[in-house]
């Protein structure tokens, strides 16, 4: 698959302070379902991606290939790597479909 | 809906005013009678690196009038640089070729001309300014012959709000993509001529009943309002990002010193960026806190609409009541 790359007409930003509160809740086993902790703003419309998606879509910049994506996540989460790997397969195929991000 | 601050870490958008010196005095205008001290570059660039240091997405710089600082271009093209988004209004008046090219240069993604009205008298009357609306028209051709994006943004009032579809076509005929229709605000100059510009509860309904059905059937221009008001009538679906006004929640406004400020219509200084810690303002304001989480009051308690209207444009309400919570001097309900 070829690196997937961010759309540059989409602005995102990280919310660090939510974020860091979603990684404290989720040391602390609590759910943390779909909160957002990045936020992309296409044509004017906000959407926000949850912890997973948001670490996936700081990756993608279009230096990384999707099973590097995965291997990057796999240091921070403890999730069984084929499982991690098709996160990404689906959320790269799903952001593209939707143009948000490119091929590199 | 959760706590503003518990989505947005900081504003998406700063609606910066680096000098509140103007070379129109516009009968509408809420910044003629205010002064304050202008920073230096070296300071203003300060100003950017907070903005991107917290991630804020765009600046508009606005006034007073942009153009009047020679340092815009390079302010903008910094503000770029650094990953900012960078717009703004300006009258047009100073806007020829050359400048247009320097606001291309400087990473400008879009550049707004205010026009009032298609009739070049009217304009040139209301801006106080004979000659205004040939260059303001000009600036906008200019834009597009540099490959700039523009915007022509009209603030309704009584001398336009019949032929707002006469704007649309000028805008057309002028290569712009999107007009912004503008509520009337009742400050600063505003708020002495309102008797003569500001229409009635009633006018602004059939103004918005109009224009709202106009936006339905146009597909080749954005037409934008920023009218919280509009919540309440029926059929009214657009979602925006936040309910109410936007201000204190999407956006806050800089003053030519620093100083921050809810949105430009509201005098309320929460803080200044240049010295007080931004995260300590954005979450903890007493002023913001307050705007976010208005109470219904008078009328708008019991009303079905609040909880899309918010009680509607809070700077109006602040303007003509001292109170926040009160309703929208231009509700109709
Ligand atoms: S009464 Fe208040 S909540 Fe209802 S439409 Fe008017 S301003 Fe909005």
């Amino acid at each position: 698959m070829p690196n997937p790359r961010r759309n540059p007409e989409i602005i995102w930003r990280i919310e660090r302070r939510r974020r860091d509160e979603v990684l404290r809740a989720l040391e602390a086993g609590e759910d943390v379902g779909d909160s957002g902790t990045v936020l992309l703003i296409e044509k004017g419309t906000m959407h926000q991606l949850n912890l997973v998606g948001g670490m996936i879509w700081e990756r993608c910049d279009g230096t990384r290939d999707p099973a590097q994506i995965a291997a990057e996540l796999a240091v921070e989460f403890a999730v069984e790597r084929g499982e991690l790997q098709a996160d990404v397969d689906e959320f790269v195929k799903d952001l593209t479909a939707r143009g948000w991000l490119l091929d590199a | 809906m959760p706590d503003i601050t518990e989505m947005f870490s900081a504003p998406l958008t700063f609606n910066w005013t680096l000098s509140y010196r103007c070379n129109f005095v516009c009968e509408h205008c809420y910044s003629r009678d205010e002064e304050c001290e202008e920073l230096p570059t070296a300071d203003l660039k300060r100003i950017v690196d907070v903005l991107a240091e917290k991630q804020v997405p765009f600046i508009n710089f606005g006034g007073g009038e942009p153009l009047i600082r020679d340092d815009l271009f390079e302010l903008a093209a910094y503000a770029t640089q650094k990953g900012l988004n960078v717009s703004m209004n300006s009258n047009g008046w100073l806007l020829d070729r050359a400048a247009a090219e320097r606001l291309g240069a400087a990473g400008f993604k879009s550049v707004g001309i205010s026009i009032d009205s298609i009739d070049p008298l009217l304009h040139d009357d209301f801006r106080n300014m004979p000659g205004a609306w040939p260059r303001a028209v000009a600036a906008l051709d200019h834009l597009q012959a540099v490959g700039v994006r523009s915007t022509m943004s009209a603030v309704i009032s009584r001398i336009n709000h019949h032929a707002f579809r006469d704007l649309l076509d000028l805008a057309r005929a002028h290569g712009v993509g999107q007009v912004y229709l503008h509520n009337f605000k009742c400050s600063g100059r505003g708020f002495k001529n309102r008797q003569e510009l500001d229409l009635s509860p009633e006018e602004w309904r059939a103004f918005y009943v109009e224009a709202l059905a106009v936006k339905a059937q146009t597909t080749d221009l954005k037409i934008s309002f920023d009218d919280p008001v509009i919540a309440s009538l029926p059929g009214y679906e657009e979602q925006g990002l936040v309910k109410g006004s936007s201000c204190g929640k999407l956006s806050l406004h800089l003053r030519p010193n620093g100083d921050i400020t809810p949105c430009g219509f509201i005098p309320l200084v929460v803080g200044n960026i240049l010295k007080d810690d931004f995260d300590a303002i954005w979450f903890d304001s007493p002023v913001l806190k307050a705007m976010r989480a208005k109470e219904a009051t008078g009328k708008c308690a019991g009303c079905s609409a609040f909880a899309d209207c918010l009680g509607g444009c809070t700077a109006r309400a602040f303007a003509t009541t001292g109170d926040f919570n009160q309703p929208d001097p231009h509700c109709w309900k």
